[in-house]
């Protein structure tokens, strides 16, 4: 008992000394994130209420779970769900394992030129997603792409933007803008593995490809996870691309992400339905990156 | 100190944050002594010239232009947010596509006292896109009819004539083919808006009112007969189908791959900006008809709004009315955005009489000033367009991957936009 008495002041102490400094980041985060998070929570609970042709304006009224229950009717935005999880699923895993083979690539003592690359991996992340996309749009654009190009000439018949191919080339522009972003993430916990452990590990007759696999990638298990929830993250929020991509695909759908659908539903003034499209693709992305930390924190001990 | 700095940055945290909330609001409203203050959002180009020409004129009445995000990239959900946010302007520029939905929000104001003493100003059908049971909610600037812009050098080389009738056109279809394998009469409207356009001129109305309820008729007879045609054309390989506003349908007009356009009166300088190769080389000639129906379709054109909570709708809607009707404004409009006037006055504008050097020297104008008398007036905007435009589009999306057929196109727009109607709570007929 007394230890946790004696420390109580201490810890008040060092609170009022942090304060300053979590303050303004506290203050920002409370209104730019929690405020409009819990406002867009309260609005998906209610619904706009229109007679008639709509003349005379609207009232809201409490919904209740009415917004929801329309979402599970919402074929289009399941459909949606289902897209990005599918990206996710082929693209997260082949992004992470280049990053992660580049990372170890750069932190082996035997790799030379390593601030070349280590810029060079950085540079897509540094161009801005809609400027990659419009370029890749171009690329893949069936009349005007230099590679569709090539492989028609030697009798292929090759496009990119074709109802099932779209996934794959939405991957691929995602692929290549994040891999460096995260190469660097995973490089920099690899740096931070003390000498003294590899040197251990060497002592111990554990060199090279073995090394890296069974000392190094277990030791930056924390980074590889933070990564693997970004990404996580980052795919369900996919917008960007595939919004310019449709200028080269029609056949791209206006409700293609649950992001493109909600942006569907502001446009069409539906407020409330937006969202409640907005929190449900939250919760999702919250339930699971918890299931990825549980998951992994399990497999752990 | 440590405590006084955190209040301080709290404070300074509060400070900043009520700023920016504060410099969000838009002044809506009037101020009871001194010039009346009305706000105007905007974005088409030479409306603020036009402003500024107001302003020198009529010091009692005020107007602060704005200008905002194309409406179709953003604009309109900036005016939807803000009206939700009680920091609307006064005036706003809406396309008529996008009226009925600020309409149907209950978003404008009822302005038919003070413009209906104007109406014969300007074509009867005109005002069906900027009210609804002949009340009216804003005052039309430009309207869009549709014309036949063609390669006359083209057409002149393969004896083609330029076709007066939708028969005919197919007819020369077939001909441009036989006359160059690689070349096609037309690119395949995909695009939901420019698509309307057809429907318009076909008699198929997509929306209408019946006492108190909407009627969404996309799937009807006469609109299956406009989509066939489409359809039959693109079956027989007889159209191309790229995607619409693509820099692969302007390299095919520049090198003669696609011969003519069916479009509204703003692809003439769609096609001169973007086909500036073949300048010279391009004749404009009327739409063609279905049969003996003299009419045309409209694909565009916007209307001043006035929106609901402004303070002073008789100024802000004299405004509008000056803006559409007065000389100078409509000669600056046509000067800097190149509009058709949807007025009389300013279809009377000479600067409409010019030639045009990139149409060969044709006074491509004074044939769309004709033309904008004949538009079908049986056409009627939706109240949720923005919806109807995406569920059609993705349809019309899927028509040059054959994937999807034009009807089937019109079909998911239709149970797309009447489940939307019926989710925000319209009353929607039969």
């Amino acid at each position: 008992m007394s230890p946790v008495t004696r420390q109580r002041p201490s810890r008040l102490r060092e609170l009022r000394r942090a304060a300053p400094f979590v303050l303004p980041f506290l203050l920002l985060f409370v209104v730019v994130y929690l405020v409009p998070a819990g406002y867009s929570v309260v609005q998906s609970f209610f619904a706009v209420k229109r007679s008639g042709l709509g003349l005379g304006g609207a009232e809201t009224v409490f919904a209740g779970l009415g917004n929801y229950v329309r979402i599970f009717q919402d074929a289009d935005f399941i459909a949606a769900l289902g897209r990005v999880g599918f990206i996710g699923v082929v693209q997260v895993p082949v992004m992470l394992g280049i990053a992660l083979v580049l990372a170890l690539l750069l932190d082996s003592s035997v790799s030379r030129g390593r601030r070349f690359f280590r810029i060079a991996y950085f540079v897509p992340y540094g161009l801005p997603g809609v400027i990659a996309a419009l370029v890749w749009s171009f690329l893949y654009a069936p009349t005007l792409s230099p590679i569709t190009g090539f492989f028609a000439s030697i009798g292929v018949d090759l496009s990119f933007v074709t109802d099932g191919a779209l996934p794959f080339s939405i991957a691929n522009i995602l692929t290549w803008a994040w891999t460096g972003y995260n190469t660097i993430l995973i490089f920099a916990a690899l740096q931070a593995i003390p000498e003294e452990t590899m040197e251990a590990a060497a002592l111990d007759g554990c060199s090279g490809w073995k090394a890296a696999l069974l000392i190094k990638v277990p030791l930056i298990r924390p980074a590889l996870l933070l990564t693997l929830v970004f990404s996580i993250i980052g795919t369900a929020q996919l917008y960007n691309e595939p919004v310019t991509m449709k200028a080269v695909a029609p056949n791209l759908s206006s409700t293609y992400t649950p992001i493109m659908a909600a942006v569907r539903s502001l446009s069409a003034n539906d407020f409330n339905y937006a969202a409640a499209q907005s929190v449900v693709l939250g919760a999702l992305i919250c339930v699971l990156s918890v299931l990825v930390f549980r998951a992994s924190a399990r497999s752990v001990t | 100190m440590l405590n006084r700095n955190a209040r301080l940055t709290a404070a300074a945290a509060i400070a900043a944050t009520g700023l920016a909330l504060t410099g969000c609001s838009g002044t809506t409203g009037a101020s009871t002594s001194g010039p009346v203050s009305l706000t105007f959002w905007g974005w088409a180009a030479g409306y603020e010239k036009s402003v500024a020409l107001w302003n020198e004129s009529h010091p009692g009445i005020q107007v602060k232009y704005e200008a905002i995000t194309d409406g179709g990239a953003g604009g309109y959900d900036k005016m939807f947010t803000a009206a939700k946010a009680g920091t609307a302007p006064c005036l706003a520029q809406i396309g008529y596509e996008t009226f009925a939905s600020f309409l149907a929000a209950g978003l404008l104001q009822d302005v038919s006292e003070h413009a209906a003493p104007r109406r014969a100003e300007f074509p009867d059908w005109v005002w069906g896109n900027v009210g609804i049971d002949g009340k009216i909610f804003g005052v039309p600037v430009d309207t869009a009819p549709m014309g036949l812009f063609y390669r006359s050098d083209l057409f002149k080389s393969a004896k083609i004539e330029a076709p007066k009738t939708w028969e005919e056109f197919r007819t020369a279809a077939a001909a441009v083919k036989a006359a160059d394998p690689k070349s096609r009469i037309m690119n395949l409207p995909t695009d939901p808006y420019l698509y309307a356009g057809f429907a318009w001129q076909g008699d198929a109305p997509w929306f209408g009112v019946s006492g108190d309820a909407w009627t969404v008729s996309m799937n009807s007879a006469a609109n299956s007969k406009v989509a066939g045609y489409w359809q039959g054309l693109f079956d027989e390989d007889l159209v191309t189908s790229y995607p619409a506003f693509d820099a692969a349908l302007y390299t095919a007009w520049n090198s003669g791959e696609v011969w003519a356009e069916v479009g509204p009166v703003w692809s003439a300088s769609l096609i001169r900006d973007n086909a500036a190769g073949s300048a010279g080389k391009w004749a404009v000639a009327p739409m063609p008809r279905w049969d003996t129906a003299d009419s045309v379709g409209n694909s565009g054109g916007s209307a001043t709004a006035v929106m609901k909570g402004c303070a002073n709708p008789k100024e802000a809607t004299e405004f509008a009315l000056w803006m559409s009707t007065d000389d100078k404004s409509v000669s600056n409009l046509i000067k800097s955005a190149a509009i058709l006037p949807a007025s009389a006055s300013g279809l009377a504008n000479p600067a409409l009489d010019a030639p045009e050097s990139y149409y060969g020297g044709q006074a491509i104008y004074q044939l769309f000033r004709a033309e904008s008398a004949k538009v079908n007036p049986n056409w009627r905007w939706g109240p949720v367009m923005s919806t109807t435009a995406s569920a059609l589009g993705d349809g019309l999306g899927k028509v040059p991957a054959k994937s999807a057929t034009f009807q089937d196109a019109l079909n998911g727009a239709q149970t797309g936009t009447v489940s939307a109607l019926q989710a925000q709570g319209f009353s929607v007929g039969k």
